[in-house]
């Protein structure tokens, strides 16, 4: 039972693909885990699609028709003289698939001796030269990806059973998707798929009795890459 | 031509988009591309804040309809979110090429192009090669006899097409589709 999930707004920029990478790879990965989210997620989609790729008429009901109606003639103004555009997509061929076992296999790693699968977001990125390898100190190991997101760090923390990392505060927001196992810290206790947002303000002490392995990313930037506030203004009634 | 389009609705986009899936008709791609074309253009012009860019990820996106039309779930699917899905990863993977110079494409990773269950409990079964036996039986026989020729006999498609009699072109039609398919049940089964 997943009882920590992401906000709406957050899932809202996830949909319209707006977050930092990072934080695309916590909500994909949270999403995969968690029905309701997914759900969400495909929902606001649908409401993305008809807002931008939509026939103006009727069926956009959260633009008024003057607006779309002008927005529609630029669009289609100059869209003369595409021909070349059309053939030279029309000549590509599809490419013949190549089946390979990485392919299609799930993300795995493996830590202290243990096995994880990870979710399928990650199947490309723990293989590839983003990924740094397992580095550990006690109970404590971590995996660090460079996701080249400015100052957010996004990694797999892992915490031997009956672990514990020292009380420590945030300067920024972390973020944690708690993958496999379980920890508790001053505010609750969590379990596989929760998804966890702490600010600068609050100190906690993660303890793990069985174990755990998250997916965390400390200092993400809250405010989304362009344009949300932008966005949320035509269509704010989808998610207040 | 505002009043065309406008008459357009979710059914007509479907039509053409199996069209192009079943027959590779160009005059409903043509219908697709002028009527896609130029939201892409806009929206990629939004995100990306340059005229070439804009068309890069016009043509990106309109490619992947034309090579992939046939993946298209037209049961569970509406055609705009299916082309909203494409243009939104090739965006996020274009971003990341212009801002920070990577040539990797993540995007189809974070947000899968096939709808999935995620909560299924089978995201923790790796048996893969219990699942690539149970799928192959879910092939048309034409395919599954040549996917089967291929990996699982490792014959060439040339030994494939003679014990057939059939083109070697056919061969390699029948393998591509084959395997699309195959890609997209265990894509899946792994959501
Ligand atoms: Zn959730």
């Amino acid at each position: 039972m997943i009882n920590h999930h992401p906000s709406d707004e957050m899932l809202l920029a996830h949909a319209a693909g707006e977050t930092s990478f990072a934080m695309a790879l916590a909500l994909s990965a949270h999403c995969e885990l968690c029905h309701q989210c997914a759900e969400r997620v495909s929902l606001l989609q649908q409401k993305l699609a008809r807002h931008h790729l939509s026939a103006p008429s009727g069926v956009n009901a959260l633009d008024d028709a003057t607006r779309v109606e002008t927005r529609t003639e630029a669009q289609q103004s100059d869209w003369l003289n595409m021909d070349s555009l059309f053939d030279a997509i029309t000549a590509t061929e599809a490419e013949e698939p190549v089946l390979t076992k990485g392919d299609l296999g799930p993300a795995v790693t493996a830590v202290k001796g243990e096995q994880f699968i990870l979710p399928r977001t990650f199947r490309q990125l723990i293989h590839s030269d983003l990924a740094s390898s397992w580095k550990g100190l006690g109970n404590v190991s971590r995996l660090r990806f460079d996701t080249q997101d400015g100052k957010a760090r996004a990694s797999l923390l892992h915490i031997a059973a009956g672990g514990e990392i020292p009380e420590h505060t945030h300067k920024g927001v972390e973020i944690t998707l708690l993958l496999d196992g379980h920890f508790s810290d001053e505010f609750g206790s969590y379990g596989p798929g929760d998804f966890m947002l702490m600010d600068g303000s609050k100190q906690h002490t993660p303890i793990t009795q069985d174990g755990c392995l998250c997916f965390t990313v400390v200092d993400a930037p809250l405010h989304f890459t362009r344009g949300l506030s932008k966005l949320l203004n035509p269509i704010g009634e989808l998610i207040y | 031509m505002v009043k065309q389009v406008q008459e357009i609705d979710d059914n007509s986009l479907k039509q053409w988009l199996l069209a192009v899936a079943n027959q590779r008709d160009k005059q409903a791609f043509r219908a697709l591309f002028d009527y896609f074309g130029p939201k892409i253009r806009a929206f990629g012009l939004s995100r990306l804040s340059q005229q070439g860019l804009a068309m890069d990820l016009v043509q990106e996106t309109l490619t992947t309809v034309w090579t992939k039309a046939h993946l298209f779930d037209s049961d569970k699917g509406n055609v705009a979110t299916w082309v909203y899905t494409i243009m939104r990863n090739q965006c996020f993977d274009m971003l990341r090429r212009v801002q920070h110079n990577r040539e990797d494409t993540f995007g189809d990773d974070i947000w899968p192009l096939f709808d999935s269950d995620p909560a299924s409990d089978e995201f923790a079964d790796h048996k893969l090669d219990n699942l690539l036996a149970a799928y192959l039986g879910k092939l048309p026989k034409l395919q599954r006899e040549v996917v089967q020729g291929i990996y699982l006999q490792e014959l060439s498609q040339q030994e494939l097409a003679e014990k057939l009699g059939v083109p070697l072109g056919t061969i390699k039609s029948r393998l591509r589709l084959g395997l699309e398919k195959l890609k997209s049940l265990l894509e899946k089964h792994h959501d």
